[in-house]
């Protein structure tokens, strides 16, 4: 029965993929990419990987879907003729190509599953290490205790890819959001209720993150989603380039991530090494901060942010 | 046939599918979505050949999850695709901008 | 198969059923406001019949009030974005055909 469940949902991400880059319509396969992200998120789920599950609902499906349609709608508004452009470039050799890169990654993956693991996996060193930790969640914890380099890094990536939309945007003020989504009652009504809500579920992530499935970047893409959803209803308006707190914010992770790393240094001979449990929680704060404040402002156009008057 | 093998499977057709998608699109966003596609399925293939069964059997005391090694890892690939994904949209929006298409040249 | 069971087995059959209903309408109404109305109805009243079941296969307080949570939230978000397509619609008609 469960096994049923798994092919079904393999087929529908196969399908699903096959709509995305192949389907009629160039808004129907971003529409389908985000439903083949959620489909994701439910295989996630069913592998295990609830944390997984949460940031690819969040980021993968919830912001990217966010940032494509956004694009999408610059296109179009742009050049409403193109609207329905679809065309394909012909090409001889791709089906020959793919099939064959299919064939190469199933005889390799089938190849891994035989390899049998030894006792030292990596994982397992760092369950075992972690049992003296306080830290719950060995997912959180191969973050930040054991692999810092590469999250400290993935935040600067973050902040680089911001750096290059903003080098890249247009001269022309950001278009405002649609003249009348301002004025519909019932939208209050959801902010009301979903804003705050969205900042609870975040910091409920965050600190769920040390000891179940949770963490700063689900956290923060639910802080994102919250300040997407306050720029499409008007209550946040892009401007030309950030202020000073949103720089402040922008840059919070990676420079209390990076001064604790370089004090630990000093203080501990080790580089990124954290000295305690209340140094995780601070890193994950302030890294949680960063990437609300860099989704957002990647929606919003790369430039800043000001409330609505 | 094992869950595992499902997953494993999937992600080799989702990996052509996506290269055939990169191959044959014309318009830079379907490509984009098509490299997406890609990335998701070497994502599905490091997460499912770790939490295999005899991986399985060995961390079955901490509830069967795969492990935590290729989790943090495909976490953070997932955020850096949407890093990428976010710099190439603004870099495609610039491009029709200034040229008026949303094509690549052949070369 | 105890009672509660038998009960959550069939509130979650009759929950498929609405969201079957929902879809096909979706698919095979002719304009966007009987979509709306297929879209909306049928998967509030599915989406409710699912949670009850899976509240009532818990048998706990808690999961079952974060459910019923779960259900409020995405009645609030269908209503809205029902809403505003609908309200796009009327007016602009060009843009929905």
């Amino acid at each position: 029965m469960s096994l049923a469940l798994d092919v079904l949902l393999a087929l529908a991400l196969v399908v699903l993929a096959i709509l995305t880059v192949a389907g009629p319509g160039l808004f129907r396969a971003i529409v389908m990419f985000i439903v083949f992200g959620l489909m994701m998120a439910l295989a996630w789920a069913r592998l295990g990987a609830p944390d997984l599950a949460l940031a690819e609902a969040a980021i993968g499906a919830g912001i990217t879907g966010a940032l494509l349609l956004g694009a999408f709608r610059a296109l179009v508004r742009a050049d409403p003729a193109k609207r329905r452009a679809a065309f394909r470039r012909p090409s001889r050799l791709a089906l020959p190509v793919a099939v064959l890169a299919t064939v190469l990654v199933a005889v390799l993956a089938l190849a891994l599953a035989e390899l049998t693991p030894g006792p030292g996996t990596a994982g397992a060193l760092a369950r075992a290490a972690l049992k003296d930790v306080e830290l719950g969640n060995a997912v959180t914890g191969v973050l930040l205790l054991f692999r810092g380099y590469d999250t400290l890094l993935e935040i600067v990536v973050l902040l680089a890819a911001w750096l290059g939309a903003f080098a890249l945007r247009g001269d022309e003020p950001p278009a405002p959001r649609t003249e009348s989504a301002a004025t519909v009652p019932l939208l209050d009504a959801l902010l009301a209720a979903v804003v705050p809500l969205a900042v609870l579920v975040a910091v409920y992530l965050l600190r769920a993150g040390g000891h179940a499935a949770g963490g700063a970047f689900q956290a923060g893409a639910v802080l994102a989603a919250a300040l997407v959803l306050l720029v499409l209803s008007g209550r946040l308006r892009p401007t030309p380039a950030p202020d000073l707190p949103q720089r402040v914010l922008l840059v919070l992770g990676v420079v209390v991530f990076g001064l604790l790393g370089l004090a630990m240094l000093i203080v501990a001979g080790q580089m990124l090494a954290m000295p305690g449990l209340w140094a995780v929680y601070l890193v994950e704060v302030a890294m949680m901060v960063s990437i609300a404040t860099t989704l957002a402002l990647l929606f919003a156009g790369a430039g800043g942010l000001r409330r609505a008057p | 046939m094992s869950t595992s093998l499902v997953y494993l499977l999937a992600s080799a057709a989702l990996f052509g599918i996506g290269l055939y998608g990169l191959l044959t699109a014309a318009h830079v966003l379907r490509k984009l979505l098509a490299l997406n596609v890609m990335g998701g399925a070497v994502f599905l293939l490091l997460v499912t050949r770790e939490s295999d069964s005899k991986l399985v059997t060995l961390a079955a005391r901490d509830g069967a999850a795969p492990d935590p090694v290729a989790q943090a890892l495909v976490l953070t690939g997932i955020v850096v695709a949407v890093a990428t994904t976010a710099f190439a949209l603004a870099l495609m929006v610039r491009l029709h901008a200034v040229s008026g298409s949303t094509e690549l040249d052949d070369d | 198969m105890s009672m509660s069971e038998a009960a959550a087995a069939m509130l979650l059959l009759l929950g498929c059923l609405f969201y079957l209903a929902g879809t096909v309408g979706l698919l095979r109404f002719p304009d966007v406001h009987a979509r709306l109305h297929a879209l909306t109805k049928a998967d509030n009243v599915g989406l409710m019949l699912v949670c009850a079941a899976l509240a009532l296969l818990s048998g706990s307080l808690r999961v079952a009030a974060l459910l019923g949570l779960i259900w409020l939230l995405g009645l609030l978000a269908a209503t809205v974005s029902a809403h505003l397509i609908a309200r796009h619609a009327r007016r602009h008609p060009e843009a929905h055909r």
